[in-house]
């Protein structure tokens, strides 16, 4: 039996009642008095110099009462890495110079949303189109169009991770493989598209309700772009239709929202077209991929070197981290005792390429998967068992770079065997593929630069016994508001509805750095619970000094029972605990501060998630089409606090990671995306969802609240991988560049057929 | 951005007729508007005035008669779906429909408005094609017929003159031992077609003869097409899979596809390759049956 | 020019004049003040503003205001009675059938059309209900999960 009250129940969600009534209000549906409506003009070019703006047409249209450019702003160019200003490359508007079809050029303001619109057909733009360069194998070249000012051969950044002598141990490998992939883009589509309402009020504070996954974010990189002091803007976060990486930058929405009202001294609000959120946001990280593993006859694998020119796009924006991480993540989760990655991102006249779930590790799980499975074919090795023989063990260093502690891989490795076993004979053309996965619990790096730690909450006790949270942590829909009220509710000894949690608004919560790098279970979660404890400390105090127990005893409170640890029944009423309580301290509520920053937990994170994830397919070989029969999930997070919330997170991470793998890609021509629309975009829908099951595993993360980490983005990771192997074993092709289409599956069928025939012969 | 328009709704055929006499060019006519909202969206398609047909009940009509199934322009697609007559006498119509976008889309859109949209990859053409439909519009000067096949020109583009609406689909009774299917090739269940195949089959009183047969592509070619010598292959010969296979790359050599986002020009034959032989073996396998 | 459009939305009956380009979606958030339901995109494609329009599940996106003339919607503000949840919202809640939630009005209309009009359905049939709904974050089988309890009687007494 759990010793929880609270964690690892199904509960509803804190805001399940809004969101299944419609009365949940987000961005999207922000109406204030006096508002006005926003649009953004876009460069029609990959690369062009601006020459001239002409806003006058515009501006005498009826209804308009504002047209901004570059020239309005202060000129300063933001990012995420403000360590490097040099990386602090996007102007957002832009005041000489357009690096993608997308890149801002102009915003108006206007009476509604048609006048706006119509608006933007009366700014002329006078462009000086420039050559450009739309593959980074292109852009890396001599010669290549330079992209930014100074900036050698469009390499924005590398980043070098190299523990062992690699060559050296190649010399020892009894098999060596070499392979190349190319992994391809991918658009977030949140349901809710990018969108901002932004409120300069006479005092000139700002005030803005915007879809973010990060409200201190967005209140810093304002207070960069319009030089303003933090605590002078204030940002909400209301409901947020969905995120998945592509909401904690600054967009354009957001900031011509700003740079609008600070003109008018009135509400602007501008909502992305979806043809918008397609074209002008972030999006995954196209990346080619250059794998060398070496391996003794046993399994054992001994090298592996892994280089990778991913496609940046116009700008830096979270694509640095991204880097990183797909090389450090190509090692996982396997013990490789010597490994070396190098990574170029290149600047490309295409979209910026940034952070999506999985943040580069779905791109080096499907190469690293891939490869792992033919090597395991070449050395007549079940692939299961391969995992087996490489794969990370608690308390295991990644060495000079990272401390596993809880890792609960081998167990789903058993679970997922005994799965396929169970199986039995699959029906012809049906094949299985298993993927291996890891991921981090929040980020350790500060390329950001806070200067406070990485999460913090304050957690206060009404004199009617009720709880408010407050916390910076952002809800996106994966249910972090109510994860951190089960656990402030577990800590504390009261019931879940005895809790309220404010998220979000920076004007009364902490900062935190907010939901992504599936940070905030583990960090926000530890704040809020130091900040729970410190509350239930102080009732203990009072507890202990009214009951006159003898010291000896440990109180503690459960269920709204203030009680001896030893002697439950010996107790008081939580409710009447908290009233003596403020009364005893002057009428003051009680309060209780926590944070979190991890310190000396290596380079990357202070816990990593594991699994195992097997996909089966059905194939029909004469056209290549295959069908997604079912993904069976082994997955550990830790101490499961929210049962639901973690099911929804690995099927929904399915339907993503699935499209990833199965049909989901941004096709361009000259820098231009060909299918910027949800009819043309393809999703899976209910019809095309596998069957999905999950299979638990218990572990235990002594750096987690309550042994919690992560169950957000680690799900992203193993899918297209797994259908790659998958659609081998069942017809014996491999495709080597994503997503694994029919027609690439059917050339490569066409192609063996030709190279059997060729053997016969 | 939606241009303003002035809107008119018709009660009547002949309201609406002369509406679309008196406005001309100027003019557009919308019913369930599911493929022509999205253009004027766009901006690809501005019209001053809208001739709005939906409430035209004389329009909205499934009659199961002597000589075959009428079905009025206005019909939506979950009407078709829905009817019990259909599904007994015509059931490839609602194996059609049931692959049709989504039930929201069917529920209000209709069958006329998606035979004029004149989309290659649109799902009743094909089929009304094998089920060798005929059409009839009306105009100011009274009305006129033709094969459902003639109807599509081009690329979104139909055989309606101005001031013309399409009044009427007509499906005759098929002969016995006919059977007629139909497939949809893509990658997203609901999605578009990259490529559809229709087939019927007509056995003949002899064992396994193939009396008549017809085939037609969608998304094959700039119009939904009939692969007439691929049915010439099969024609009043005994079916066997060498003939079959011989259909498709007949049928392949038949067709004009695109390369676009969905698949290239070839791929788009390939899929013509297998499938035609596929669905023709489905029809001839059913037509035994039946 | 503005054109009369009567309707009843919820029970209530509405008596606006609207230009003859707006969308059912507008109207019913712009004017008659319902937020429920959400748009997606502007292509037809993610169904997060389905409505029921005289029972039928559409998207409201893709229908004119004025063809709603004479017409019943509802909207997802519609389904609880009082403070009363539906069953499918109920459902919806104990399975974790919604994430971010910006799809679920539109998910929950098409299930309350999908068993208004066929109280049994098989899974398939389920699947082929909220179809045209996009949702991003839960991979729909909690949807399906949520209907077949419904199907299955399970929330009977919250009538």
């Amino acid at each position: 039996m759990s010793e929880y009250s609270v964690i690892g129940k199904r509960v509803h969600n804190v805001d399940g009642t809004e969101k299944v009534t419609g009365s949940a209000k987000y961005t999207f549906d922000v109406v204030m008095p006096n508002m006005l409506y926003g649009k953004i003009l876009r460069s029609p070019y990959p690369h062009a110099n601006i020459l001239k703006i002409d806003t006058r047409r515009a501006k005498r249209l009826v209804g308009v009462k504002a047209v901004v450019t570059g020239k309005d702003t202060l000129g300063r160019k933001q990012g995420i890495w403000r360590r490097f200003p040099e990386l602090c490359d996007e102007e957002i508007l832009c005041r000489a110079k357009v690096r993608y079809i997308g890149d801002a050029v102009a915003a108006v303001a206007a009476i509604d949303e048609d006048t706006a619109e119509e608006a933007l057909d009366l700014i002329d733009v006078e462009y000086e189109p420039l050559p450009a360069v739309f593959d980074p194998m292109d852009a890396i070249k001599e010669g290549a169009p330079q992209i930014h000012e100074g900036v050698e051969l469009n390499i924005n950044i590398n980043r070098h991770i190299e523990w062992g002598d690699v060559d050296e141990a190649f010399e020892k490998c009894d098999h060596i493989r070499e392979d190349k992939f190319k992994c391809s883009s991918q658009a977030h589509v949140c349901m809710e598209t990018h969108d901002a309402v932004a409120s300069f009020g006479h005092n000139g504070k700002l005030e803005a309700w915007t879809s973010s996954q990060s409200s201190y974010y967005i209140q810093r990189l304002y207070a960069d772009m319009l030089d303003m002091n933090e605590s002078d803007i204030r940002v909400h976060n209301r409901h947020t239709g969905g995120g998945f990486g592509s909401k904690f930058e600054l967009d354009s929405a957001q900031f011509c929202a700003a740079i609008l009202s600070q003109k008018l001294c009135r509400p602007v609000k501008i909502v992305l077209t979806r043809e918008e959120e397609f074209t002008a946001t972030k999006r995954r990280t196209p990346m080619y991929y250059f794998l060398k593993l070496g391996a003794k006859k046993d399994g054992t694998m001994l090298a592996k070197e892994v280089r990778v020119i991913t496609e940046g796009g116009a700008y830096t924006a979270m694509g640095a981290t991204a880097l990183y991480l797909t090389g450090f993540f190509s090692s996982f989760p396997y013990k490789y005792p010597n490994y070396r990655y190098d990574g170029y991102r290149v600047y490309t006249n295409t979209a910026t390429t940034s952070a999506m779930r999985g943040f580069g590790a779905p791109q080096s799980t499907f190469v690293g998967e891939s490869q792992l499975d033919m090597m395991a074919d070449d050395l007549g090795i079940d692939p299961v068992e391969l995992r087996r023989k490489n794969g990370m063990t608690p308390n295991y260093e990644v060495p000079g770079q990272a401390f596993i502690q809880s890792c609960g891989l081998h167990q789903c490795l058993d679970k997922i065997e005994e799965h396929i076993k169970k199986q039995g004979k699959l029906p012809p053309n049906h094949g299985i593929g298993v993927s291996a996965y890891g991921f981090m619990s929040g980020g350790i790096f500060n390329w950001f630069n806070t200067p406070y730690a990485f999460s913090a909450a304050l957690v206060r006790i009404n004199i009617d016994g009720k709880v408010d949270v407050y916390t910076g942590a952002c809800d996106m829909g994966q249910g972090s508001n109510t994860t951190l009220s089960m656990i402030c509710a577990e800590e504390l000894g009261v019931r879940l509805e005895d809790v309220r949690i404010f998220s979000g608004d920076t004007g009364i919560c902490p900062p935190d750095l907010g939901a992504w790098g599936s940070r905030q279970t583990l960090m926000s979660g530890n704040a809020v619970k130091r900040a729970a404890a410190e509350c239930k400390q102080q009732l203990i105090e009072f507890a202990a000094a009214k009951m006159g127990a003898n010291i000896v005893y440990d109180l503690d409170i459960k269920d709204r029972w203030v009680h001896l640890v030893d002697r439950p029944e010996r107790g008081v009423s939580y409710f009447d605990i908290v009233k003596e309580t403020i009364r005893g301290k002057d009428g003051v509520a009680i309060m209780g501060r926590g944070h979190y920053t991890p310190h000396r937990k290596g380079m990357i994170s202070p816990a990593y998630s594991f699994g195992v994830q097997a996909a089966e397919v059905e194939v029909d070989p004469e056209t290549g089409r295959y069908k997604l029969v079912n993904v069976t999930t082994a997955h550990e997070s830790g101490t499961v606090i929210n049962p639901l919330g973690i099911e929804g997170q690995l099927e929904g991470a399915i339907m993503m990671a699935g499209g990833y793998g199965f049909c989901e890609d941004q096709p361009m021509d000259e820098g231009k995306i060909l299918n910027p629309s949800i009819a043309d975009y393809k999703l899976i829908r209910s019809l095309d969802m596998p069957e999905t099951d999950i299979l638990e595993i218990d572990t235990y993360e002594p750096e987690g609240p309550f042994g919690a980490k992560e169950a957000g983005e680690g799900l992203t990771n193993p899918t297209a991988g797994a259908i790659g192997n998958a659609v081998y074993k069942a017809v014996g092709v491999r495709i080597y560049d994503l997503p694994i289409t029919p027609e690439k599956v059917l050339k490569a069928l066409k192609e063996k057929e030709k190279q059997t025939k060729k053997a016969k012969k | 951005m939606i241009k303003d328009f002035e809107h008119f709704a018709p009660k009547t055929l002949k309201e609406a007729l002369a509406l679309l006499a008196k406005y001309g060019d100027d003019c557009k006519v919308i019913c369930g508007g599911q493929s022509l909202l999205i253009l004027m969206r766009q901006g690809l398609v501005a019209p001053k005035y809208m001739v709005d047909i939906k409430g035209i009940s004389e329009l909205n009509y499934i009659k199961d008669e002597k000589d075959g199934l009428k079905i009025g322009a206005t019909t939506t697609h979950r009407a078709i779906e829905k009817s019990p007559v259909i599904k007994k006498k015509y059931p490839v119509l609602v194996e059609m429909e049931t692959r049709l976008a989504s039930i929201q889309t069917r529920n209000w859109g209709t069958i006329g408005g998606n035979i004029c949209h004149g989309d290659p990859a649109g799902d009743p053409v094909p089929v009304l094609i094998a089920l060798n439909a005929t059409l009839t519009v009306a105009g100011a000067k009274g009305k006129r017929s033709m094969p459902v096949e003639n109807f599509s020109l081009d690329y979104f583009e139909v055989d309606l003159k101005d001031g013309e609406l399409l009044t009427e689909i007509q499906i005759p009774v098929p002969p016995p031992r006919t059977s007629t299917v139909y497939t949809k090739f893509n990658i997203i269940e609901s999605d578009l077609a990259t490529v559809s195949v229709a087939a019927s089959v007509t056995l003949g009183s002899g064992d396994g003869v193939c009396q008549n047969v017809r085939i037609a592509l969608g998304a094959a070619a700039p119009m939904a097409i009939r692969a007439k010598k691929a049915e010439k292959v099969l024609k009043g010969k005994k079916i066997t899979e060498a003939l079959l296979s011989e259909a498709g790359e007949v049928a392949a050599t038949e067709t004009e596809p695109i390369s676009d986002i969905a698949a290239s020009e070839e791929y788009r034959r390939e899929l013509v390759k297998v499938l035609v032989p596929r669905m023709t073996k489905e029809a001839l396998a059913r037509a035994k049956k039946a | 020019m503005k054109k009369e459009l009567k309707f009843k939305v919820n029970g209530q009956p509405y008596d606006i004049f609207v230009e003859p380009k707006k969308l059912l979606v507008e109207v019913l958030r712009d004017l008659v003040g319902l937020t429920g339901t959400k748009r997606g995109c502007n292509s037809s494609s993610c169904g997060a503003c389905t409505v029921m329009l005289n029972g039928m599940a559409v998207k409201s996106c893709s229908v004119l205001a004025l063809q709603a003339n004479g017409a019943e919607v509802v909207t997802v503000e519609g389904l609880a009675t009082g403070n009363k949840l539906s069953p499918l919202q109920k459902a919806f809640l104990d399975h974790g059938a919604y994430q971010c939630g910006f799809c679920t009005p539109g998910m929950l209309m098409s299930s309350t059309a999908l068993l208004a009009e066929n109280p049994k359905p098989t899974k398939q049939q389920m699947k082929e209900g909220i179809d045209g709904n996009i949702c991003r974050c839960t991979g729909y089988n909690s949807i399906i999960r949520a209907v077949t309890a419904v199907v299955k009687g399970e929330y009977k007494e919250a009538k």
